[in-house]
């Protein structure tokens, strides 16, 4: 299900009071004309499964978070900020999670640059 | 000749020159006993734990790994001294040496065999038992100084976990000199001349034999130097060259701990036919061995769960205990 | 007054090189964090750059405890994104050595499990020993001992070898009795029950609002398998119940590890009855070419950790994506919260009961 950025946090309130209370994965593809943000929902009692798909543009990545539909988003934010410098908004930044990775661009986009020098916080 | 004037006998020396030279070579065979002891034990516990296991053990050197433990001596002994930056000097180095020197003393204090009785205390077994109580306060200092969190984290526990064996000891070492009528370890080992004490105070054996297994820092109480909780415990910065008087330590308290089970309850060095050294010397590897295969098979406890059972358990039973031998043996 | 402890990743008992940072008063766990990546190799991004068959050793290398789970959920996702029918036979023999796998990481699990809370090595050179019965079978199906590169798309490298099926009756035969003892060497201890019972108790809601997966999950009472709800291979033909526990403590779930290990012990005994003959060979690895561009592809399974999530765009030689699931990543994400106001013992026996992998976890 394609939404719009804006509306990711009431869309995901709702399918949690459907009944999609257990979050699988967040994920997200680089298209390179635009990253794709993949929230997966599972619906446990009626085992059915719900895909939410969130376009951003590349050059102003962010989304708002929804840490507090899901709790378990919480590792899976700090990946994707990480991995494709989507910023989360609305929640603490925490410590980088995997690699400490700290350079532009970020590792999963397409655009990276194998082999160029980096720096790492923390 | 008793066997301990044989120095001064054979040296042909008198008054407190001979004394002296005696208590010397005492302590120097002592010392050789125990050393051949932790030896022999290192051994034997690293091949009989691979056969509970379904391993090998040591194999290559010599017949059967024995002379394993010598290779890593050899090799720890070979390796650099590094103490920690924040470690205390004094503290950190000089306890393992103390403890060590304590251990022997302790069993130079115990009687081996009739003819062996160097320093027959009267109250023989009081002293023995508080020194020994000085063990975790020296562990304490230890941990405190060599500056490591898992080492002070050791060095609370320890501290601990004296309060939760050593009433329950005290009481049992009540009962057994009330039983032999005297503090005096060559009467409590005559006193078991008909019947040992094991069997005639049971619960009182238990709780020894547990509370002992906790002073030595053997499983399931080794929550000291847990090895999966806190690396080594207060040992985790000790290198090489101390680490190697750790081990010896390790199993020196261990022959000490044996060696007073023994005397206490199953009637030091009495027996038939073999000489009395022997017998003990026997008893003391049949307690050992046993306490060795718990090590194999026990899961450690908490620290928390051995306060609670050293207050709901030990301490109630170490009571009855007492009166329970007042009642039926002496009143 | 409130310390903080630094746990690894150079340590005994943190399965690899997890670093816990805890922060305790006293002895009780106030406050619990992860570190973790020190194990990422970014085989996300790896993939990325190799064509489709040369990345299922990259997949094995995940999770080193289980890899014939991970290389099958690669290929099965590359066989979604082309369209490949998995031949009949091919999926009775996946599911057998899947569940052997099963039994080799329990008993691993067991092992260090039993060592976390203090067993000084017994259960784990027992379970070890027996693994490697189990790793013998899986070795003459494959060829190898540990990293077996066993899946083609469409079948297997090769199918199982003549008289394996009277070989895996015996191993089972004898692993069966093994788990017997094990859990009456276990559950007969006072000390390890105290370890275990009560102990990182996560409540069945938590436990589905932090997003946990497989044995921790079921050992909360949630009755999810993906074998079962939402089946692959033939697990529907076969007579196949999740086991659940609904304490959620870390006895429940050594427990729901036990019972699965007896399932799947039934399992590969079932399948291998009821095997068809026929031909079990997959493609050449040449001739892999997903049919479409662009095409996302999203597959689950069960691994002995939890459910896998392989989410693949497919491109035409290489994968344009591949995100991965990782059980013991959520898994290890949930352990703040279990062990929030533990004692600082019961650290290693939650850890142990998560079952981490860390090179699953940081990937």
């Amino acid at each position: 299900m394609k939404i719009e950025r804006s509306e990711l946090g009431k869309k995901a309130g709702e399918l949690k009071a459907q009944g999609y209370s257990y979050l699988v994965k967040i994920t997200a593809v680089d298209y390179e004309k635009y990253i794709e943000v993949v929230y997966m929902l599972r619906n446990l009692s009626e085992n059915r499964d719900e895909t939410l798909e969130v376009d951003v543009d590349p050059a102003d990545a962010w989304v708002p978070t929804v840490i507090r539909e899901f709790p378990a988003a919480d590792w899976y934010e700090r990946e994707m900020f990480e991995m494709f410098g989507i910023e989360i908004k609305g929640r603490e930044a925490r410590r980088l999670l995997l690699e400490k990775w700290n350079g532009k661009p970020a590792p999963l986009r397409k655009n990276f640059v194998w082999n160029a020098p980096y720096e790492t916080s923390d | 000749m008793p066997i301990t004037s044989i120095v001064s006998g054979y040296l042909h020396l008198s008054g407190t020159l001979a004394t002296a030279a005696d208590t010397i070579a005492y302590a120097v065979a002592i010392s050789i006993l125990i050393v051949a002891f932790d030896y022999v034990f290192g051994w034997l516990e690293r091949k009989t734990i691979a056969k509970i296991q379904k391993r090998h053990g040591p194999t290559y050197a010599g017949k059967y790994g024995i002379l394993q433990n010598m290779a890593d001596f050899v090799k720890l002994l070979s390796k650099e001294h590094v103490a920690p930056k924040r470690a205390d000097g004094l503290l950190f180095l000089s306890t393992i040496p103390i403890m060590l020197a304590l251990t022997i003393f302790l069993v130079f204090l115990l009687p081996l065999a009739p003819t062996l009785l160097e320093t027959n205390l009267g109250f023989g077994l009081l002293v023995v038992f508080v020194l020994l109580s000085f063990m975790p306060l020296i562990i304490f200092a230890n941990g405190f100084g060599s500056g490591n969190k898992f080492a002070a984290i050791s060095a609370q526990r320890s501290v601990v976990m004296l309060l939760s064996y050593e009433i329950p000891l005290i009481f049992v070492i009540a009962s057994v000199g009330a039983l032999a009528g005297s503090y005096n370890l060559a009467s409590v080992v005559n006193a078991q001349s008909q019947w040992w004490f094991a069997l005639l105070m049971p619960i009182g054996f238990v709780v020894f034999f547990v509370a002992m297994l906790a002073e030595l820092e053997r499983p399931p109480f080794d929550i000291r130097e847990a090895d999966n909780e806190l690396i080594a415990g207060w040992l985790t910065d000790v290198s090489a060259p101390y680490y190697v008087l750790a081990l010896f330590l390790d199993y020196s308290r261990m022959f000490l701990g044996s060696l007073l089970i023994a005397i206490l309850f199953f009637g030091g060095w009495s027996g038939p036919l073999l000489p009395p050294v022997v017998w003990l010397l026997i008893k003391v590897f049949v307690i050992s061995f046993f306490i060795m295969v718990i090590r194999a098979t026990m899961v450690r406890m908490r620290i928390d769960r051995l306060l609670r059972f050293g207050w709901t358990w030990l301490l109630p039973l170490s009571l009855i205990n007492l009166i329970l031998t007042y009642l039926v043996f002496i009143g | 007054m409130v310390t903080r402890i630094n746990i690894g990743p150079v340590h005994p008992s943190t399965h690899g090189v997890l670093r816990l940072v805890a922060d305790v008063d006293g002895d009780t766990v106030v406050n619990l964090e992860p570190h973790i990546g020190f194990l990422h190799r970014g085989v996300e991004k790896l993939v990325e750059t190799r064509m489709y068959m040369q990345n299922p050793p990259y997949m094995e290398k995940l999770d080193y405890i289980a890899p014939m789970s991970y290389d099958d959920a690669y290929v099965a996702t590359v066989e979604k994104a082309m369209g490949v029918e998995v031949k009949e036979r091919a999926m009775w023999v996946r599911t057998v050595l899947l569940e052997l796998q099963r039994i080799a990481s329990h008993l691993l699990w067991l092992g260090t499990m039993a060592n976390d809370v203090g067993q000084f090595f017994t259960v784990f050179m027992w379970a070890f020993t027996d693994r490697d019965m189990v790793m013998r079978l899986l070795e003459e199906a494959s060829g190898a001992r540990m990293f077996y590169v066993n899946m083609r798309i469409g079948g297997l490298i090769r199918d199982l070898p003549p008289g394996f099926g009277e070989k895996a009756g015996e191993v089972l035969a004898y692993i069966e009795k093994r788990i017997k003892k094990y859990e009456n060497f276990l559950e007969k201890d006072p000390l390890f029950t105290e370890r275990m019972k009560g102990i990182g108790v996560l409540s069945r809601e938590r436990a589905i609002e932090l997003g946990v997966t497989g044995p921790v999950l079921r050992g909360s009472g949630v009755g999810y398998d993906v074998r079962k709800n939402n089946a692959y291979y033939v697990y529907d033909k076969l007579n196949f119940r999740p086991q659940t526990r609904s304490d959620g403590d870390c006895f429940a779930r050594y427990k729901v590890r036990m019972l699965e290990m007896a399932e799947s012990i039934r399992l590969v005994r079932e399948a291998l009855a009821k095997m068809p003959e026929g031909d079990a060979l997959g493609m050449p690895i040449k001739l892999i070419l997903p049919s479409a561009k662009n095409r996302m592809v999203s597959l689950s399974r069960e691994t002995p950790r939890g459910e896998c999530l392989m989410y693949m765009v497919a491109d035409s030689q290489k994968p344009y994506r591949l995100s991965i699931r990782a059980p013991t990543f959520i898994n290890l994400a949930a352990m703040p919260e279990i062990s929030r106001g533990c004692r600082t013992a019961d650290i290693f026996a939650i850890s142990g009961s998560l079952d981490l992998v860390m090179g699953d976890v940081d990937r």
